[in-house]
C-alpha cells in the first residue's frame, strides 16, 4: 500500500467507524428483528418467524392507511412548497439586488425549529382561539370562526397538519432555486429575447430545462424529508383524530413504543427504507440524469 | 452592477408580490412573539387580538422558574455541542480525502453517506435504542449525543465535501513541495483556507441537534431531556397551557434565529452550496 493509501485510509477510518457503528449495524439490527416475533413488554419473547411480520405489515389496513397517508402528505406539501418557493425565488430574481431584505427575512422560518412550528400551527389553527379562522371571518370568506376545523376533521387533517412544514420550508425551496436561477448565463435568456421569445417561452426553453438538476435536488430532498416526517406532525395532532393523520412513521413509533412490537416496527422500517430509497433513485434518474445525457 | 430601481406597472407589481410573499411568511412568526408577551389570560382571549393589549413577562418568568425548562435547555446545549464537535472531527478529514484524493472506496463513502439521508430517523431510532441500551447509554448524555451523531455525520459529510470541491488540489502540493507531510499539509494549510466552511458546517450540525425531537422522545427520561420534549409537554401534561408555551418556543428558537441572522450570508451560501452540489 502506498503512503498516499494508507494517508486515505487513516482519514477516512474514524468516519467509517461511526457510521458503521452508529448507522450500518442498527440497520442491520432492524433488518435482523424484522424475521423475529418480538414483544419488549410482557412477557420477553423472541421468536424467528421468517416473512410473517411481512405479511402482516403488507395485509394490515392501519398499515395501509397509513402509508397513503404519507404519501397524500408529501404529495400536498411538495406541491405547495415547490409552488410558493420556486414563485418566490423568481420574484427575487426579478428584483435582482433589491431582494436582498426580502430574502432575510424569508429565510426566517428556515431557522425555526420543527417542534416550534407544529406548536405555532396547532395555535394558528386550533379550534376558537385559532386566529387564523378570525382573519379568514375579517376577509369575508368563511362566516363564522369555527366553520373549519382544521384539526379534528377526519376528512382535512392530514393537509392541515402539512400547513406547518410548507411553512417551514418554502424557504428552502426558494433559497436554492433562487441560487439556480442566478447560475443561468444572462446571455442565453438575452439570445431568446433577441430570437423573438416572450416571456413565458424563454422560461418554458430557457430557464426550466437548464433548473432541472436544481429542481431534482429539491424534489429529492424534500420528497424524501417530508415522507419521514414525524415531530411536525405529532405535536399538532399526536396521529388523531382517531388515526386520521397518523403517517407511516408514527405508526411504526406507535407499534414499537405503545405496543412494545418490536418485530412488526422492525419489518415496516425496513420496507419504509426500501421505498424511500427506491424513490430517490427513479427521481435520480428521470430528473436529473436527462442532463448530463 | 447596480440596477436602477424600476418605477414601471411590472417593476411596482413584482415589489408588491414579494412584499405579500414575505409578509405572509413572516406573520405566524410575529404572532409567537406577540402571543409570548401577552399576560397569561390574553392569551387564549375570544376572539384572539394580534398585538398585546398589555406587554407582560409573566409568560417567560413563568417558564424560566419551572425546574424542567432550564435544565431542559443545558441538556440541548450540552447534546449539541458535544455531537457537533465528534461529527466535525470524523466528517471534516473524511470529506477531505473524499474529495481530494478520489478512490473507488472514497466514491462508494460518500454514496453512503448519501443513502444515509434517506434512513427515516424512525427506523434507526428502534434498533438505537437497543443498542444504546445493550451498553447501557440508555437515558444518558452520551447515549443521545451517539444518537444525533448519526444524523449529524452524512449531513457535515456532504456540506464539507461540497466546500472541499471549492479548493484546488495545488494548495495541497505546494505545501507538500515545501516539506509538509500530507498530514502537515492538511492540517497547517489546508485547514485554516476552510475556516469558514467549518464554521458553517459546524452551525447546521448544532442547529440539527438542537432542533432534533425523536431520538430524544425515544431515549431519554426525566433527567436527560432536551429542551424540545420539555416544551412539547406544555401543550400535553400540563393541559394547553399556551402562555407558557409560546414563550418556551421563543426562548428556545430565538437564539438560533439571531445568530443565523448575523452570518446570514455565509450560511445561506453554505446551505444552497451544500443542497446543490450534494
Amino acid at each position: 500500500m502506498s503512503g498516499e493509501d494508507r494517508f486515505v485510509l487513516c482519514m477516512l477510518a474514524p468516519a467509517v467507524a461511526i457510521l458503521g457503528v452508529l448507522v450500518a449495524y442498527p440497520v442491520g439490527l432492524l433488518v435482523l428483528d424484522s424475521f423475529f416475533k418480538v414483544d419488549t413488554i410482557t412477557p420477553h419473547l423472541r421468536e424467528w418467524v421468517g416473512l410473517q411480520n411481512y405479511v402482516d405489515a403488507l395485509t394490515s389496513k392501519r398499515v395501509a392507511e397509513s402509508a397513503l397517508r404519507t404519501v397524500q402528505y408529501s404529495v400536498f406539501a411538495l406541491f405547495f412548497e415547490f409552488t410558493f418557493g420556486f414563485c418566490a425565488a423568481l420574484l427575487f430574481s426579478a428584483l435582482a439586488g433589491q431582494s436582498r431584505w426580502h430574502r432575510t427575512i424569508f429565510a426566517l422560518p428556515l431557522m425555526v425549529p420543527p417542534i416550534v412550528a407544529g406548536l405555532l400551527w396547532r395555535f394558528l389553527l386550533v379550534g376558537n382561539i385559532g386566529i387564523l379562522n378570525y382573519g379568514l371571518v375579517r376577509l369575508g370568506l368563511i362566516s363564522d370562526p369555527e366553520a373549519i376545523a382544521w384539526l379534528s376533521s377526519k376528512d382535512i387533517v392530514i393537509y392541515s397538519v402539512s400547513f406547518a412544514d410548507i411553512w417551514l420550508t418554502t424557504s428552502f425551496v426558494a433559497l436554492v432555486s433562487f441560487a439556480g436561477l442566478t447560475n443561468i448565463p444572462k446571455d442565453l435568456l438575452e439570445a431568446a429575447r433577441i430570437d423573438g421569445a416572450n416571456a413565458l417561452k424563454r422560461f418554458w426553453h430557457v430557464t426550466l430545462p437548464l433548473m432541472r438538476p436544481v429542481i431534482a435536488v429539491v424534489v429529492i430532498v424534500r420528497g424524501v424529508d417530508a415522507a419521514k416526517t414525524f415531530d411536525l406532525i405529532w405535536i399538532q395532532t399526536q396521529g388523531g383524530p382517531s388515526h386520521a393523520s397518523e403517517v407511516f412513521s408514527m405508526n411504526i413509533y406507535q407499534r414499537m413504543v405503545r405496543f412494545g412490537d418490536l418485530g412488526e416496527a422492525s419489518a415496516s422500517g425496513t420496507l419504509f427504507l426500501i421505498v424511500m430509497m427506491l424513490l430517490a433513485a427513479v427521481a435520480y434518474w428521470k430528473i436529473w440524469r436527462p442532463v448530463h445525457a | 452592477m447596480r440596477r436602477a430601481p424600476r418605477l414601471n406597472l411590472s417593476g411596482i407589481l413584482i415589489n408588491a408580490a414579494a412584499l405579500v410573499l414575505v409578509l405572509s411568511y413572516a406573520l405566524p412568526y410575529i404572532y409567537l412573539l406577540m402571543t409570548s408577551i401577552k399576560p397569561a389570560a390574553d392569551v387564549q382571549q375570544i376572539p384572539p387580538s394580534f398585538f398585546p393589549a398589555v406587554v407582560s413577562f409573566e409568560n417567560f418568568r413563568e417558564v424560566l422558574q419551572s425546574s424542567t425548562l432550564p435544565r431542559a435547555f443545558v441538556n440541548s446545549l450540552t447534546v449539541a455541542v458535544l455531537t457537533t464537535a465528534l461529527s466535525l472531527s470524523v466528517a471534516v478529514p473524511a470529506a477531505y480525502v473524499a474529495t481530494q484524493y478520489r478512490r473507488r472506496i472514497t466514491t462508494i463513502f460518500l454514496l453512503f453517506a448519501l443513502v444515509t439521508r434517506m434512513v427515516p430517523s424512525v427506523a434507526l431510532g428502534v434498533p438505537l435504542f437497543q443498542l444504546l441500551k445493550s451498553v447501557g447509554l440508555l437515558d444518558t448524555i452520551p447515549g443521545l449525543v451517539l444518537a444525533h451523531t448519526s444524523a449529524a455525520v452524512p449531513l457535515a459529510l456532504l456540506l464539507m465535501s461540497a466546500f472541499f470541491e471549492g479548493i484546488p488540489k495545488e494548495l495541497e502540493e505546494a505545501a507538500r513541495m515545501d516539506g509538509c507531510t500530507r498530514f502537515q499539509a492538511f492540517r497547517k494549510i489546508v485547514l485554516p483556507v476552510m475556516k469558514g466552511g467549518i464554521a458553517v458546517t459546524a452551525l447546521f450540525t448544532f442547529i440539527t441537534s438542537w432542533n432534533e425531537f425523536l431520538y430524544a422522545l425515544l431515549l431519554t427520561s426525566e433527567a436527560t431531556k432536551t429542551a424540545p420534549i420539555v416544551i412539547a409537554e406544555y401543550n400535553s401534561v400540563y393541559g394547553l397551557a399556551w402562555g407558557a408555551m409560546t414563550a418556551a418556543a421563543v426562548l428556545y428558537s430565538l437564539p438560533v434565529i439571531i445568530v443565523t441572522l448575523a452570518l446570514q450570508k455565509q450560511i445561506v451560501g453554505g446551505l444552497t452550496f451544500g443542497a446543490v452540489k450534494g
